[in-house]
């Protein structure tokens, strides 16, 4: 699915969907079981692995079997959770009986294919949203456990939060060091640090941290920063123009570098800002699968500015700001 | 929940409607075509009786499934019903209304089928990868039929000699018969969501997730392609000749010819649709070559395709139908739709 099909779908309707990945051990089920027994008054619908260690406190459990499969469109990267779609859409009849749903997947899961089913298939698409990508580190083995396994590198490059746990088993230069290394991979996560998994909901829930609405949001500087690190493994890198965008060049561009460089940029998200248009356009792309739509008219006093983050391989930064200037309005 | 404020079409004459609390989630017929019921989201089977057929107010709930009812077929005995539940549970529900469970797994049962002829009846059920063939009874289980991947549908072939499954990557068709154990894998690369066997043996269809349609000559193997659609297909329906097959998917009822060498290499009929509407259901009737189709709009019509006559069944449903389902003798149509409407109408001369 190489076009950067630009949708308009209503957010609000829209089942809100928290993917919760990490390493085994991180403290994946003990975080579920924090969030699932906090007074917050919504129910969940908990979709977990069938090699779930810790036994999930919830009235609605789902067993899912990560079944993986290939889109029949040419394209080895557009691979989505087959399983998830059957199950979000039985869940989809039950639509009253929870306010929102969490997939905890396996500690050595590669994140994008539940991603991608989230832009693969129309019926999810239709009813549900993906609200972020939270990803639980345990501070203490994420460095070790970096050399060994590139998934753990794919679930903090996925991540639109990290929850940083465990730090109450490191001291203040380990937990920089590990909180260097994780910006090293994903710059723009919002990192929150925990023991036992003890986070705030609202760092975690409802955080609409897929589309970077509220985090670009709450951190308006948090995109300028210049991340560029010549090495090997994922890295991040953001841009930022004043220019107002033309939609069609945009969407010529994009499709274009997403469908040639797809495989290694894991993730894109940006904040758009088309000529012409009074929302703004938040735009989103797991690999090759994209999607955006509009999300609400700029703020008094917010700058018109477009900005775009990439997470991913081989990461080009000229030849990226270049394509991405070349979008811009003559 | 919109409640429907006026049903037009035959079901105002000659049928009768309900709403119910849940997204419907299947609907049939008893195997003597006396009864007819309709399971849904909410673990419910709601049974009407033809004797009262006008009388909705009396078709009785039973609280099947803790959690969603998914599957519905006619038990092996005349007056019955099976269901499959999220709850794990392979139920039956036998005509006076007693709950027995046939069977429980740890996983949805998300397909129930069964099959009865002079020679032999059998009861299937499929759960993450594993189909369990049980006998008429269903209390004893004739075989485990495990599969590369969670099953997506099941089918007896029109003389109950085999059985076949979807799941990715293919389909697997196995024999019924206690002494054999060979599985014939037919092989198509991505995901097949749901299965469909021409009456006469001649082809196995499944539906993609890429909206496509695959098949399979079973004579020799040949594989058969079906595309053009712009949403998945998510209902299937043979003629009873095996003439035509009929499918959602579109916003026109889809009919592929399985004649003059057809499907392959030939355009499919399209029937009306209902302006614009995804059609959702299609069911052939078992006897007469008409069918009905259902649409996101709520309306349910009947079809002759020859003529391409169009007889409303039900307009201004409210919300898509979700299941949609004759009797085998061809006199009743019943349908749900995702808000709980259920209505059923009686195709019977006089």
């Amino acid at each position: 699915m190489s076009d950067a099909s630009l949708s308009s779908e209503p957010a609000e309707t829209l089942v809100p969907v928290t993917v919760l990945t990490g390493f085994l051990g991180a403290g994946k089920t003990t975080l579920l079981n924090h969030i699932l027994t906090a007074e917050h008054g919504r129910k969940y619908a908990v979709v977990i692995n069938e090699f779930g260690e810790l036994g999930v406190d919830n009235d609605l459990v789902v067993d899912a079997d990560e079944e993986v499969f290939e889109m029949n469109n040419g394209c080895i990267c557009c691979t989505v959770r087959g399983d998830l779609i059957r199950i979000l859409g039985s869940l989809m009849k039950r639509r009253n009986k929870f306010d929102g749903i969490i997939i905890e997947t396996t500690g050595l899961a590669d994140p994008a294919p539940v991603a991608q089913t989230f832009f693969a298939d129309e019926d999810v698409r239709a009813k549900t949203r993906l609200d972020a990508v939270v990803t639980v580190v345990d501070a203490l083995n994420i460095l070790q456990t970096l050399k060994e396994s590139p998934e753990a590198h794919q679930q903090i490059a996925f991540a639109d939060v990290i929850i940083l746990n465990k730090t109450d088993l490191v001291d203040d230069a380990q937990l920089k060091e590990v909180e260097d290394a994780i910006r090293k991979i994903n710059a723009f996560a919002p990192v929150h640090k925990a023991q036992k998994g003890n986070v705030k909901l609202t760092d975690v829930m409802d955080v609409g941290g897929f589309d970077l609405q509220r985090t670009l949001s709450t951190m308006p500087d948090f995109l300028e920063n210049t991340h560029h690190h010549h090495e090997e493994g994922v890295n991040s890198v953001s841009l930022t123009i004043k220019t107002p965008l033309d939609a069609g060049r945009f969407q010529m561009w994009i499709g274009a570098l997403l469908q040639e460089k797809g495989a290694d940029i894991l993730r894109t998200k940006g904040i758009l800002n088309f000529e012409g248009q009074p929302d703004r356009f938040a735009f989103q792309a797991v690999h090759m699968m994209a999607d955006g739509n509009d999300i609400g008219p700029w703020k008094d006093g917010e700058e018109r500015e477009s900005r775009l983050v990439f997470i991913g391989r081989n990461l080009n930064r000229p030849q990226l700001r270049r394509g991405f200037e070349s979008c811009a309005v003559a | 929940m919109s409640i429907p404020t006026e049903l037009r079409g035959l079901i105002e004459k000659r049928g009768a409607s309900r709403t119910v609390e849940g997204h419907i989630t299947a609907c049939a017929a008893s195997r003597d075509n006396m009864r007819f019921a309709f399971t849904t989201a909410e673990g419910d089977v709601i049974v009407a009786h033809r004797a009262d057929l006008a009388e909705p107010a009396s078709w009785a709930t039973y609280a099947v499934h803790d959690g969603a009812a998914l599957a519905l077929a006619p038990d092996t005995d005349p007056g019955g019903f099976l269901t499959g539940g999220d709850d794990g549970r392979l139920c039956r529900l036998d005509m006076h209304g007693e709950i027995e469970e046939l069977g429980k797994t740890r996983r949805w049962v998300e397909h129930v089928v069964s099959h009865v002829d002079a020679k032999a009846a059998y009861i299937a059920s499929a759960s993450g990868k594993q189909v369990e063939l049980r006998d008429g009874r269903g209390e004893t289980v004739l075989k485990t039929l495990e599969h590369p991947s969670s099953v997506t549908g099941i089918v007896f072939d029109t003389k109950g000699k085999r059985i076949a499954a979807s799941h990715y990557n293919g389909a697997s068709v196995w024999y019924t018969q206690p002494k054999s154990e060979s599985v014939r894998s037919l092989e198509w690369k991505g995901s097949h969501t749901g299965i469909a066997i021409h009456p006469a043996g001649e082809a196995l269809i499944t539906s993609m997730q890429d909206n496509d349609l695959h098949g399979w000559r079973l004579s020799d193997g040949h594989n058969i392609r079906m595309s053009g659609y712009p949403t998945k297909v998510k209902s299937m329906s043979f003629s009873r000749t095996g003439k035509w097959l009929a499918t959602s998917g579109a916003d026109v009822v889809v009919l592929w010819p399985f004649f003059g060498g057809g499907p392959m290499g030939k355009p499919p009929a399209e029937l009306p649709g209902m302006g614009g509407a995804l059609c959702t259901r299609v069911a052939y009737n078992p006897e007469q070559e008409i069918l009905a189709a259902g649409f996101a709009d709520g309306s349910v019509i009947m079809i002759e395709p020859e003529s391409q006559r169009v007889l409303p069944v039900c307009l201004n449903g409210g919300s898509a139908i979700s299941a949609l389902s004759y009797s085998s003798d061809g006199c009743l149509l019943g349908f749900g739709t995702e808000e709980g409407l259920i209505g059923l109408v009686d195709l019977s001369a006089g």
